[in-house]
């Protein structure tokens, strides 16, 4: 089928930052018609490489051929004129933007005039959403969507350029199920029509999925490279990590019947209507449902974050009227938020300084920093969470995406809250260190702490919650046992979440 | 240790260094110990307030409004010791805390009131020093105490006064950004303050704080003034304001917030005051001075920014690649 010459071929690429090598040597050849998956562990180099093929980052060694000639990729412009299109790791959207305007920033609609041709842009804007089957207005300020609506508006650049190679960074780490299955679609008809496409992932069910081909690398060096073959989850794995790993969910049950947290018919103004569930000492109760469900705004409901309209929480037994964060905070809660950049890091601090941030009392005696504890403390937790050794000698800007997710849930391994509020902690990190959330996920559990889990994976869900609750428009359609539910189960309330909007668009 | 003198200390020193050999090179009477124990007391008040300006800018803020508040302050310290028979032991305590207090007003104003803090100390910045002229009629007040000049002028073990203020005020400053809890959430406000919420830090309380440092700071600047000249006067501390923040930057301080080293500051105040110094020794004018202290602040932000460029150029010149080989040698080993 790929019988096809190589539209690019990327050869013994290298590049160094001050102390690392994170590409050593790579070669990959990219095709027409072809999906091909980068894969590998956290800061193995994926997302380095693909600076190095979009232009942003010059090589330090090697050779790019384009059609067989030898180029040079000066620039992010250059990169485009060459037909590459580049969804990065981290967001380049401006926030403060309208949907269209983001898609097109840079390359305008202009009308005769010179002037911005604003019809166009949002008409052009729309024709690129809706062949996406993306549901957003295009006159939406971007910054006010979901972080998954803002990853699908970063999709959409890229496929708005029309460029004969499309490179996606991680572009499903925000996505849910429903959304995942379309943005496939949409790939696997760019593919018809003569695309290449580079993938970056670590949903490995999903690469299984819809991926030609791979290349695997390790340490920033290929360590497998397939051709056609089949692909299969398990040897991936293999070659990632340089081990076998057996089980993928360690759950452990370690729930108890004491209630410590109850919601009581709360509501919100941003969307949360009507919810009540019970939430045990040592239980993971899970939130399943799609983007935009309102699984996060139930999470900013229970820590303070939006005020209640209706409805109250009890913690154990107890009324608890939140203010704000700090009083959640105080009361033992934690949340863990989605969106890492910017709720998440301080990008000025190395892991220690972020890992303590929300326990600073903990280590502090009449005003003092007990700064040695905090690097004990904070050293032990980079080791069993495997974040990179870099982490505690620069600034966490320099830390790979998934090294920085890590590094945020080790934050509240270091609190002593009671109760965490996890949305999307496995986002964007690497099969191993998922494994090693799962296990501190037990770890807490078993020392009575209770977890709100919310996770668009949903064999994720299934696997490490005790509970799930199915959440529609804001409020709970169905508890049951993980162990009633199926992956069905949950992708069917999807759906119908879907048809339900469609409807609502036709009637309004 | 290790913490508080780091590699963020490395460019502001260089920069020093150099500095300091230009003019002594370029400069006769430089070197001249009259000169130089009159360089120390001249860096003294504005090295003093840039601390609580530097502090600011580390939560993201920044104090325009220093300069105004020194000139208000002395007016109020001088009807005090002259008019109002204010005994001098009971008067300094009193002026520090109305510095702090209206660093709290400012600070209360911008936190809570949600107004930035450029707005509100600009606000600050004209009308402290319009208040300033409602006292004595707009005019100085003069021969205030006998016993002031001594606390700027005076020595201890042959060394000017000055000079202790600066160790312990640096000292204290240092000591708290990088082993207080408050230091630590200052640059954590300073960095993301999102997060900082996320984390239960009480954003809007260490923003606060940060302006009461900086009115404490400027008091004890408006007192060195007062005693520097043994008056209050309206006038006073003109682009004072500008100087401490140019000391900051100059010492690399991120006016993003959330980066930067204090001790860096108090090199960038030192900086700027030998020039101005060796500019003065060849008699330049005072256009000159500000003209060249306008393309030192430039220069400073511009190698912050243009750092990876430069690195890069220079790597390039030399025709090495020294952070792939320093990638290599380490893969290695
Ligand atoms: N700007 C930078 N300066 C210094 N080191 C960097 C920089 N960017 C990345 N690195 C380092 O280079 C290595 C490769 O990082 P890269 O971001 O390519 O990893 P990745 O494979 O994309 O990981 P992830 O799956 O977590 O996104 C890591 O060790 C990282 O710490
Ligand atoms: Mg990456």
């Amino acid at each position: 089928m790929n019988a096809s010459k190589p539209l690019w071929e990327f050869v013994d690429i290298s590049n160094a930052y001050p102390g690392v090598l994170a590409n050593d040597s790579v070669c990959i050849k990219l095709l027409a018609r072809s999906i091909h998956g980068l894969l590998g562990e956290n800061g193995c180099g994926k997302s380095t490489m693909i600076k190095t093929l979009s232009g942003v980052k010059q090589p330090d060694g090697g050779q790019i051929l384009k059609d067989g000639q030898p180029v040079q990729i000066p620039s992010p412009q250059a990169a485009r004129a060459m037909g590459i299109a580049t969804v990065f790791q981290e967001f380049s959207i401006v926030p403060t933007l309208s949907v269209g305007e983001n898609i097109f920033l840079g390359n305008m609609p202009r009308s005769s005039l010179g002037v911005v041709d604003w019809k166009r842009v949002h008409s052009d804007a729309a024709a690129v959403l809706a062949e996406m089957e993306v549901d957003i207005s295009t006159e939406a300020i971007t910054g006010q969507l979901s972080v998954g609506e803002q990853q699908l508006v970063e999709i959409a650049k890229a496929v708005a350029m029309r460029a004969s190679m499309i490179v996606l960074d991680e572009p499903t780490a925000a996505l849910g199920e429903d959304e995942i299955e379309r943005l496939h679609q949409l790939l696997r008809t760019m593919r018809s029509k003569g695309t290449g496409i580079l993938y970056v992932s670590h949903r490995l069910d999903e690469v299984e999925r819809i991926v030609d081909e791979v290349t695997i690398l390790r340490n920033g060096r290929v360590v497998r490279a397939s051709g056609e073959t089949k692909i299969n989850v398990r040897e991936i794995v293999t070659a990632m990590v340089g081990e076998d790993i057996g089980e993928h969910y360690p759950k452990e049950r370690n729930a108890a019947d004491e209630v410590v947290l109850e919601a009581q018919g709360i509501a919100t103004s941003a969307g949360v209507n009507d919810v009540s569930f019970e939430l045990r000492r040592g239980e993971v109760l899970g939130l399943g449902g799609v983007l935009g469900s309102g699984r996060t705004e139930i999470a900013r409901a229970l820590f303070g974050t939006d005020g209640l309209t209706a409805g109250r929480v009890v913690l154990n037994g107890r009324p608890a009227a939140f203010r704000g964060e700090m009083d959640a905070i105080r009361a033992g809660l934690a949340l863990v938020p989605e969106n890492r950049k910017f709720d998440g890091l301080f990008f000025n601090f190395r892991a220690s300084g972020n890992i303590t941030a929300a326990s600073l009392g903990k280590l502090t005696r009449f005003g003092l920093l007990d700064l040695k504890r905090e690097e004990q403390a904070t050293q032990g937790l980079i080791d069993d969470l495997d974040i990179s050794a870099q982490a505690e000698e620069k600034t966490v800007n320099f830390l790979s995406g998934g090294n920085q997710q890590k590094t945020v849930i080790a934050r509240w391994l270091f609190s002593s809250a009671e109760i965490l509020i996890l949305d999307e902690p496995t986002q964007g990190i690497d099969i191993g260190a998922k494994i090693a959330v799962y296990n501190l996920i037990n770890e807490l559990t078993r020392d009575g702490k209770s977890i709100i889990l919310i996770s668009s994976d949903h064999d994720e869900l299934l696997a490490m919650s005790d509970r799930i609750a199915v959440v529609q428009q804001g409020t709970i359609r169905r508890i049951a046992d993980a162990a009633e539910l199926n992956h069905d189960d949950l992708v069917r309330a999807s759906a119908e979440t879907g048809r339900n909007r469609e409807q609502g668009e036709v009637l309004a | 240790m290790k913490r508080i003198f780091d590699a963020q200390l490395i460019g502001p020193f260089a920069a020093l260094v150099i500095v300091s050999l230009v003019v002594a090179l370029t400069t006769e009477r430089f070197l001249n110990p009259g000169n130089l124990s009159n360089l120390s007391l001249q860096v003294s008040i504005v090295a003093l307030i840039a601390i609580g300006s530097t502090i600011v800018i580390f939560a993201a803020g920044i104090d325009l409004s220093s300069g105004s508040m020194v000139a208000l302050l002395t007016m109020i310290f001088a009807l005090m010791l002259k008019f109002v028979g204010v005994p001098l032991v009971l008067a300094v305590p009193l002026i520090l805390v109305a510095g702090a207090f209206l660093g709290l007003l400012l600070g209360l104003i911008t936190a809570y009131g949600r107004i930035p803090s450029f707005i509100t100390t600009l606000a600050a910045l004209i009308a402290f020093r319009g208040l300033a002229l409602t006292f004595n009629n707009g005019s100085p007040i003069f021969s205030l105490d006998p016993a002031l000049e001594p606390l700027f002028y005076g020595k201890f073990v042959g060394i000017p006064l000055p000079f202790f203020y600066l160790v312990f005020f640096y000292g204290l400053a240092a000591f708290t950004m990088n082993f207080t809890k408050l230091g630590r959430e200052i640059y954590a406000v300073g960095g993301n303050p999102a997060a900082a919420v996320l984390t239960g830090i009480n954003v809007r309380k260490v923003q606060a704080i940060t302006f009461v440092i900086a009115g404490f700071m400027t008091a004890v600047g408006a007192v060195l003034m007062s005693a520097r000249l043994n008056s209050g006067s309206p006038n006073y501390g003109q682009t004072l304001e500008l100087q401490a923040i140019a000391a900051a930057v100059v010492g690399g301080a991120s006016l993003a917030g959330g980066r930067g080293n204090i001790l860096a500051t108090l090199m960038g105040a030192m900086t700027i005051v030998i020039v101005q110094n060796g500019l003065n020794l060849n008699a330049a004018p005072s256009s000159v001075q500000n003209i060249v202290l306008g393309l030192i602040i430039l220069l400073a932000v511009g190698i912050d920014m243009w750092r990876t460029e430069i690195s890069a150029l220079v790597a390039r010149v030399s025709g090495r690649k020294p952070e792939a080989e320093a990638a290599a040698g380490k893969k290695a080993g």
